[in-house]
């Protein structure tokens, strides 16, 4: 699962975004964003409900276009380069219901016109490396919420992308499945060296996970600070006992703090 | 509930038969089969004491009489096979348009607004009232059956596919997106899939109109089918035919809901946990 393509950066060039909403009112989602995500590297975008984080992952993704600004994808030597493969893990899972587990892992290989017992094989590998041999044939509505999510997990590696998109990964868990699975994916994007970008709204699990932290303003969003991570890995729960891990969290609290008062008090800002 | 272990602790072994008998006979199941064997009993016995032209009630067992001798002589198994085969062709007909029109009223907003008018007028109009304007069109041969069999189903079918894929969670189309999708495997393989309970619904319902709108037709005008003996039999006052291709009809009517209750089981068996 080493990294398949060239090293490219996502480079985001004073990224906007306004869009209509329902009502009429054109709502800035987006403002002036300026950001890289690196190759190889782990970004967390953190900040307070509403802020735009999920949209700069879609304008990452392609999904969305910006309406000012734009997105590059350069090599280390500044050359343009071509998008890079990217998967993304959703909150909601978004798994199949009526495929199987196997069956939802094996998917975008099929799109891809992968054969049968090829891709199975590979699916199945990429479910024993989340821990879920064995449920191949279970449909999702079997499983946990986060058996679902290492389901989702898999799904995205097994594609072997370059970059590996998570929105809010483990938003919809319980604490406990929490902590478990943050420690998991921190392994696996260890070890596959693949470029991630991690939106989350947790403090603990951006630290956990990223070696960069953006921090984001409220609506309309914008980077307030960019905080680099420098704790040795392999990074787990003990490393949350660590003096330096305590100043970081105290740093961004800090930041999102007030962003998230000021989202709060600010008319549509919990939407 | 508590009857039973009650009574099973208690049962003496000399009992035990006439109690298991009774255990049996109040079962739900088996009173429901006692209920049907009393009416048609009470119904033999009520037109023999009283007398009764066979014209106005014919007891069940001529009944049963006239239907095998139908089936064996009378060519009942052609006129069902006919009947048949205008249900389920005209609803294949159906299935593959209504389908297709769905779907492309699920994604084109343009074609939706096109055909959503003549939906919304042609939906609620009781389709028999269209037999006489397709005899004028289309004769009264297979072309017509096959129509008015299609006009049936296709409705439900339509609205049923359009719904089903309107509630798709749109999550599954950008995860599908992510993976790499493009537009037309989106519908093949995650609109399609997500909307066949819909689409099923539709088919019970769609069916269903088919076969009243096939039978009644076929008392229109037809030579051949139920509708056609059933109307014949009337019309010459063969009061126990007219039971028998009722007879047929209602057993038609069970065995198609209940092949559609497994079925429905079987599309399903993702849903429950």
């Amino acid at each position: 699962m080493a990294m398949a393509g060239p090293a490219v950066a996502i480079d985001c060039e004073g990224v906007g975004l306004t869009y209509k909403a329902k009502t009429g009112t054109a709502v800035n989602a987006l403002e002036n964003v300026r950001c890289r995500f690196a190759p190889g590297k782990v970004t967390a975008i953190i900040g307070p409900s509403g802020c735009g984080k999920s949209t700069l992952l879609q304008i990452a993704r392609g999904f969305l276009d910006p309406s000012q600004g734009r997105l590059r994808f350069v090599t280390l030597s500044g050359e343009p380069a071509a998008a890079p493969a990217m998967a993304t893990v959703w909150q909601a899972f978004n798994l199949f219901p009526w495929r199987t587990v196997l069956e939802n892992v094996a998917f975008g290989l099929e799109l891809a016109g992968v054969a049968r017992a090829d891709r199975e094989a590979r699916a199945k590998r990429a479910l024993a490396k989340v821990d879920l041999a064995g449920f191949e044939d279970k449909y999702p509505k079997q499983l946990s919420g986060g058996m679902r999510q290492r389901v989702g997990i898999a799904r995205a590696l097994v594609m072997e992308p370059d970059v590996l998109l998570l929105d809010e990964p483990f938003g919809a868990l319980d604490a406990q499945t929490r902590l478990v699975l943050q420690e998991q994916l921190a392994t696996l994007v260890d070890t596959s060296g693949t470029t991630a970008i991690l939106v989350t709204h947790s403090i603990e699990e951006a630290i956990l996970l990223a070696d960069t932290v953006l921090v984001m303003t409220a609506r309309p969003g914008r980077i307030a600070a960019e905080i680099e991570v420098d704790l040795p890995r392999p990074r787990s729960l003990a490393t949350t006992h660590d003096a330096a891990y305590g100043a970081l969290f105290d740093q961004i609290y800090g930041l999102l703090r007030d962003e998230v008062v000021r989202a709060m008090t600010t008319e549509g800002g919990e939407a | 509930m508590l009857e039973r272990p009650l009574t099973d602790a208690s049962t003496p072994v000399a009992g035990s038969g006439w109690r298991r008998l009774a255990t049996w006979l109040g079962e739900p199941k088996t009173l429901g089969w006692l209920a049907v064997a009393a009416v048609l009993i009470g119904w033999e016995l009520v037109v023999i004491v009283f007398g009764f032209n066979p014209i106005y009630l014919p007891r069940p067992t001529r009944i049963v009489l006239a239907l095998i001798e139908m089936f064996r002589n009378g060519g009942l198994t052609t006129d069902l096979l006919y009947t048949l085969g205008r249900v389920f062709g005209g609803f294949a007909i159906a299935l593959v348009f209504g389908v297709a029109i769905g779907i492309w009223m699920a994604i084109s907003e343009r074609f939706n607004a096109i055909a959503d008018n003549f939906i919304a007028a042609l939906y609620p109009l009781p389709k028999v009232t269209l037999i006489p304007l397709l005899i004028i069109w289309l004769g009264t041969g297979g072309p017509f059956m096959l129509t008015i069999s299609a006009l049936g189903a296709v409705f439900p079918i339509v609205l049923n596919t359009l719904l089903g894929i309107r509630q798709c969670d749109p999550g599954l189309v950008l995860a599908a997106r992510d993976l790499g999708a493009t537009r037309g495997q989106i519908i093949r393989m995650v609109l399609l899939p997500g909307a066949v309970p819909s689409i099923f619904a539709g088919i019970r319902l769609g069916l269903g109109v088919s076969i009243i709108l096939v039978v009644a037709a076929e008392m229109v005008v037809g030579k051949l089918g139920l509708g056609a003996r059933l109307y014949l039999a009337g019309q010459v006052l063969e009061t126990e035919q007219v039971f028998a291709v009722l007879i047929v009809l209602a057993t038609l009517g069970i065995v198609i809901t209940k092949t559609q209750d497994a079925i429905d089981v079987w599309l399903n068996r993702w849903r429950v946990a």
